[in-house]
C-alpha cells in the first residue's frame, strides 16, 4: 500500500484540479497568444478563428488524455506482487470513448466546412486582378490597366504594369486595402506555391492549371512572402514583399509605373 | 497442458559468412534486416544533422542550395524507405513466426529475396552522390520538378521500385504465414496484437505499393523515353503524379506506424501485468485505420485547388476516431495495472505521449481552411516527426529493448537504457516542438536558408540543439549493445513474464524455433500457462 497521510480521494481531487487549472490556463493562453498571426484579410480572420477553436479543442483533448496517462503512471505503479484485476475490456466504456471522438471530429468538420465555404470566394469582374507568374526562381506580377478594381480610371485602357523579380532583387507586390483582390496563378516550368503568411493562405502555382483566389485585405502594411512548394535550386530564396496600401497610394503607385503593351500571345503555357 | 511436437527442418553446417549470406532462416533474416535498417537510421540521422546545422543560423552557407536539396531528400528517403518500412519487416520476420508458434515463414526463400533487395536498393539510391548528385526533388518527387533532376533521380526511382517489390512480396509472405501457420488453438482473434498490425500493414502494402511502382515507372518513362504522363508541356498532368503518389504514400504512413502500435500494444500489457484493454476493438480500429487510410490521400493536396476538399477533410477527421480508440485502449490497459518502468516500457510510454501529440496536431490539417496556412510549412514537419519519430522510432526502440533478450539471449543494461530514453525524449521535443511555432510564423519546408529579418533564428537554433541531443542519445544505446554482446547468453526463456509464444522457447530460439508449443486458449498463452486460464478473467 502507498505510504501517505493524505487520503487518496484528496490526492485524486488535487491532481484533477491541477490538470483542470493547467488546461484552463493554456486555453486562455491559446486565445491570447495562439502562435499564429491573426492575418490581414477578412478571410484570414475567419480562418484564424477556426485555428483558435481547433487549438482549444486540441489542448483540452491533450491535457485530458495526457493527464490521465500521467495520473495512471503514478497511481497504478507496481506496489505488490499481486496480480492486478485482469480486465479485458468494457463494451460500455468502449462505446463511450468511440462516441466522444466522433462528436468532436464532426463538430470540427462542420465548423471547418462553414469557414471553407465562407473564404473561398469567386471574383467579381470589377475586382482588381493581379496575374502572378511563378518561375524558377522568382515571381512576376502583372496588372492590366483596364482591370485595376473599382476605381479603374479607364476600362478600355490598353497596357500592363509588369513587375518582375530577380534573385538579387525581390519584387514588391502592391495591392490596395479594403477591396477584393483576385490573384490568378500561372507557371510554365514547375510547381510553385504562392504563399503570403499573413493571408494565412497559399495556393499552388501549377503548370497547365489555372488557379485563382480572392482576398479582402483589411490592414495596411508591408509583409514577407515566399514560395512554399519545393521548386528546385533556389526555392529557399524565392521571396517577395507584399505592400498593402490605401487606395490613394495605390493609384499613385500605378501612375508611377512603366506601362508596357501586352504581347499578342501570352507566354507559352 | 498438452503440447504439440513440431517437425524439425534439416539443418546444414556451413561457414559463418556463407551461412549469413545464404540463410533462409527467418530469425537470421530478421537480424539482417535490423542491422541494415539501423545502419540506414544512422545514415539518415547524419543527414538530418547536416540539415539542422545548415538551418541553425540565418543566411548560413554550411552547404550549398544544390547539396541541401539532395541532403533533405535523401534524409527522408533513407528514413522512410530504408529504415522505418523495412525495420518493421525485420521485427515482423523475427517475431511473427515465433508469436504464432511456427517454425519459419511460409516462403523462406522469398523471404530471403525480400531482404536481399534492400541493401542493393539502398546503395543504388545513395550512389547518386557519385554520379552528379543524388535525388533532390524531395522524397515526394513532385513532377515536373522531378523530371528536371539529374541521374540521381533515375537511381532513386529504380531503388524505390526495388524496395516496393521487396515489401510487396514480403507482405504476401506475412499474410500466408499468418493465415496458414498458426499454432493449434490460435484462432485469428487469439493472434498476438503485433501480428494483427503486421497483417493489416501487409494488406496495405499489397494494395498500395503496386500503385507506387506503376507511378514510378511512368515517371521513369517521362524522364527517359519521352513520355509525358506528368508533364503539362507534353499534354500530361502535374497533379496526376500527386494523386497516384499519395494514393500510395498516405497508406504508407500507416504502413510506417501500425506495426509500431503493435509493439506498444505488446509492451504496455506486459509491464502493466494486464491484458490489452479491448483487444477486438483494437483489431477493428487497426482495420479501420487501414481502410480509411485509402480515402484520405488528397489531404496532402488541398492547396493544389484540384481536389474535393470537404470530402478529404471529412475522411481525415474520421481517421481520428479509430486512432483515438487505440489511445484509449492503451490508457485502459495502464488503468488499475501494476506498472513497472523497464526501458521497453519507457519507450512505449514515450510513444504514447508523443503519438498523442502527433495525432492531435494532425487534426489541424484536416480542417481545410487551417491547412491553407499550415501546409508545406514547418508545422507539418513537426507533425510528421511527432508521428514517425515520436511514434514509430520510439516504438522501434521499445521493440528493440523488449525483444533484445529473445533475439540475442542477453539483457541490455537498464541504466544506459534510461539514459538513452531520457536524452532522446528531451532532444526529440527540443528538436521538433519549436517547428510548430516556426510553421505558424510562416517558415516553409525545404528551404535551404532564411533571412535574419524573419525572426526564425532562435527557434531554429533550439531545434538544432535538440537534433544533436538526439544524436548524443544514441551513444548510450550503442555502448549498451556493444557491452551486452560481451556478456554471456544467460537470458531465460521469459525474462519479462510476458504473454506470447515467442517467450515459450529458448533465448535465442533454436533453428527450428520450438521443440513443442502449448495449445493456445487465449491471446495470452504464456499467461495462461503461468497462472492457469481461470486467472485470466
Amino acid at each position: 500500500m502507498p505510504v501517505s497521510r493524505v487520503p487518496r480521494r484528496f490526492r485524486q481531487a488535487a491532481f484533477l484540479l491541477a490538470i483542470a487549472l493547467f488546461a484552463i490556463s493554456s486555453i486562455s493562453l491559446a486565445s491570447a497568444q495562439s502562435g499564429q498571426p491573426a492575418g490581414i484579410t477578412v478571410e484570414a480572420h475567419k480562418m484564424h478563428d477556426l485555428w483558435i477553436f481547433t487549438l482549444i479543442v486540441a489542448l483540452v483533448v491533450f491535457f485530458g488524455v495526457e493527464g490521465a496517462i500521467v495520473y495512471a503512471l503514478f497511481r497504478f505503479r507496481k506496489k505488490s506482487d499481486d496480480l492486478p484485476p485482469q480486465t479485458h475490456g468494457s463494451t460500455v466504456v468502449e462505446i463511450i470513448w468511440t462516441t466522444i471522438p466522433v462528436v468532436i471530429v464532426i463538430t470540427l468538420f462542420t465548423y471547418a466546412f462553414i469557414v471553407l465555404r465562407d473564404v473561398e470566394n469567386t471574383a467579381d469582374p470589377q475586382d482588381l486582378t493581379v496575374h502572378v507568374q511563378g518561375f524558377q526562381f522568382q515571381w512576376g506580377f502583372t496588372y492590366d490597366l483596364n482591370d485595376l478594381g473599382t476605381n479603374t480610371p479607364d476600362r478600355n485602357a490598353k497596357g500592363q504594369i509588369v513587375i518582375t523579380g530577380t534573385p538579387q532583387d525581390n519584387p514588391t507586390l502592391v495591392i490596395p486595402v479594403g477591396e477584393p483582390v483576385e490573384f490568378t496563378l500561372f507557371s510554365s516550368d514547375v510547381i510553385h506555391s504562392f504563399y503570403v503568411r499573413d493571408f494565412l493562405y497559399k495556393l499552388d502555382v501549377i503548370p497547365g492549371r489555372d488557379n485563382k483566389f480572392v482576398v479582402n485585405p483589411r490592414e495596411i502594411g508591408t509583409f514577407h512572402a515566399q514560395c512554399a512548394e519545393l521548386c528546385g535550386l533556389d526555392h529557399g530564396i524565392m521571396r517577395f514583399t507584399l505592400k498593402v496600401v490605401s487606395r490613394a497610394d495605390f493609384d499613385k503607385w500605378v501612375s508611377e509605373q512603366k506601362v508596357t503593351q501586352p504581347r499578342a500571345v501570352q507566354q507559352a503555357r | 497442458m498438452s503440447s504439440i511436437a513440431i517437425p524439425r527442418p534439416r539443418t546444414y553446417e556451413r561457414p559463418v559468412v556463407l551461412d549469413w549470406l545464404t540463410t533462409v532462416d527467418h530469425k537470421k533474416l530478421g537480424i539482417l534486416y535490423l542491422y541494415t535498417t539501423m545502419f540506414f537510421f544512422f545514415v539518415g540521422g547524419t543527414l538530418a544533422l547536416v540539415v539542422r546545422t545548415q538551418l541553425a543560423v540565418a543566411d548560413n552557407s554550411f552547404v550549398g542550395h544544390d547539396l541541401y536539396n539532395q541532403i533533405f531528400t535523401m534524409h527522408a528517403s533513407a528514413m522512410l524507405f530504408l529504415f522505418i518500412i523495412p525495420v518493421w519487416a525485420g521485427f515482423g520476420n523475427y517475431i511473427v513466426p515465433l508469436q504464432i508458434g511456427a517454425a519459419d515463414m511460409a516462403f523462406p526463400r522469398i523471404n530471403a529475396l525480400s531482404f536481399w533487395l534492400v541493401p542493393p536498393a539502398g546503395l543504388l539510391m545513395f550512389s547518386g552522390f557519385l554520379f552528379g548528385g543524388a535525388a533532390d526533388a524531395g522524397w515526394t518527387a513532385y513532377s515536373p520538378l522531378a523530371q528536371r533532376s539529374g541521374t540521381g533521380m533515375d537511381l532513386w526511382i529504380i531503388a524505390v521500385i526495388l524496395l516496393g517489390i521487396s515489401s510487396t512480396i514480403g507482405a504476401a509472405n506475412f499474410l500466408v504465414t499468418m493465415f496458414r501457420m498458426r499454432a493449434p488453438g490460435m484462432t485469428m482473434f487469439r493472434m498476438p496484437i503485433f501480428c494483427w498490425t503486421v497483417l493489416v500493414t501487409a494488406v496495405l502494402q499489397l494494395l498500395a505499393t503496386p500503385v507506387l511502382a506503376a507511378a514510378l515507372s511512368m515517371l521513369y518513362i517521362d524522364r527517359n523515353f519521352g513520355g509525358a504522363f506528368f508533364d503539362p508541356n507534353g499534354g500530361g498532368n502535374a497533379v496526376l503524379w500527386q494523386n497516384v503518389f499519395w494514393f500510395y504514400s498516405h497508406p504508407a504512413v500507416y504502413i510506417m506506424i501500425l506495426p509500431g502500435m503493435g509493439i506498444v500494444s505488446e509492451v504496455l500489457p506486459v509491464f502493466s501485468r494486464k491484458p490489452l484493454f479491448g483487444y477486438k476493438a483494437f483489431v477493428f480500429a487497426t482495420m479501420g485505420i487501414g481502410g480509411l487510410g485509402f480515402g484520405v490521400w488528397a489531404h496532402h493536396m488541398f492547396t493544389t485547388g484540384a481536389v474535393l476538399k470537404p470530402w478529404f477533410g471529412f475522411m481525415t477527421f474520421m481517421i481520428g476516431v479509430p486512432t483515438g480508440v487505440k489511445i484509449f485502449n492503451w490508457l485502459g490497459t495502464l488503468w488499475r495495472g501494476s506498472i513497472t518502468f523497464e526501458t521497453p516500457m519507457l519507450f512505449a510510454l514515450g510513444f504514447l505521449s508523443m503519438f498523442l501529440i502527433g495525432g492531435i496536431n494532425g487534426t489541424f490539417s484536416a480542417a481545410v481552411p487551417v491547412d491553407f496556412a499550415l501546409h508545406d510549412t514547418y508545422f507539418v514537419v513537426a507533425h510528421i516527426h511527432y508521428v514517425l519519430f515520436g511514434g514509430s522510432v520510439f516504438a522501434v526502440f521499445a521493440g528493440f529493448y523488449y525483444w533484445f533478450p529473445k533475439i540475442w539471449g542477453r539483457r541490455l543494461n537498464e541504466r544506459l537504457g534510461q539514459l538513452h530514453f531520457t536524452l532522446m525524449f528531451i532532444g526529440f521535443n527540443l528538436a521538433f516542438f519549436p517547428m510548430h511555432l516556426l510553421g505558424l510564423e510562416g517558415m516553409p519546408r525545404r528551404i535551404a536558408t532564411y533571412s535574419d529579418s524573419f525572426n526564425w533564428q532562435t527557434l531554429n537554433f533550439i531545434s538544432t540543439i535538440g537534433a544533436f541531443m538526439i544524436a548524443v542519445s544514441t551513444l548510450p544505446f550503442l555502448v549498451n549493445v556493444v557491452m551486452a554482446f560481451s556478456r554471456p547468453k544467460d537470458q531465460p526463456n521469459d525474462p519479462w513474464e510476458a504473454n506470447t509464444l515467442e517467450w515459450w522457447t529458448t533465448s535465442p530460439p533454436p533453428v527450428h524455433n520450438f521443440d513443442d508449443v502449448p495449445e493456445v486458449h487465449s491471446e495470452r498463452p504464456l499467461f495462461d500457462y503461468r497462472h492457469g486460464s481461470a486467472a485470466s478473467h
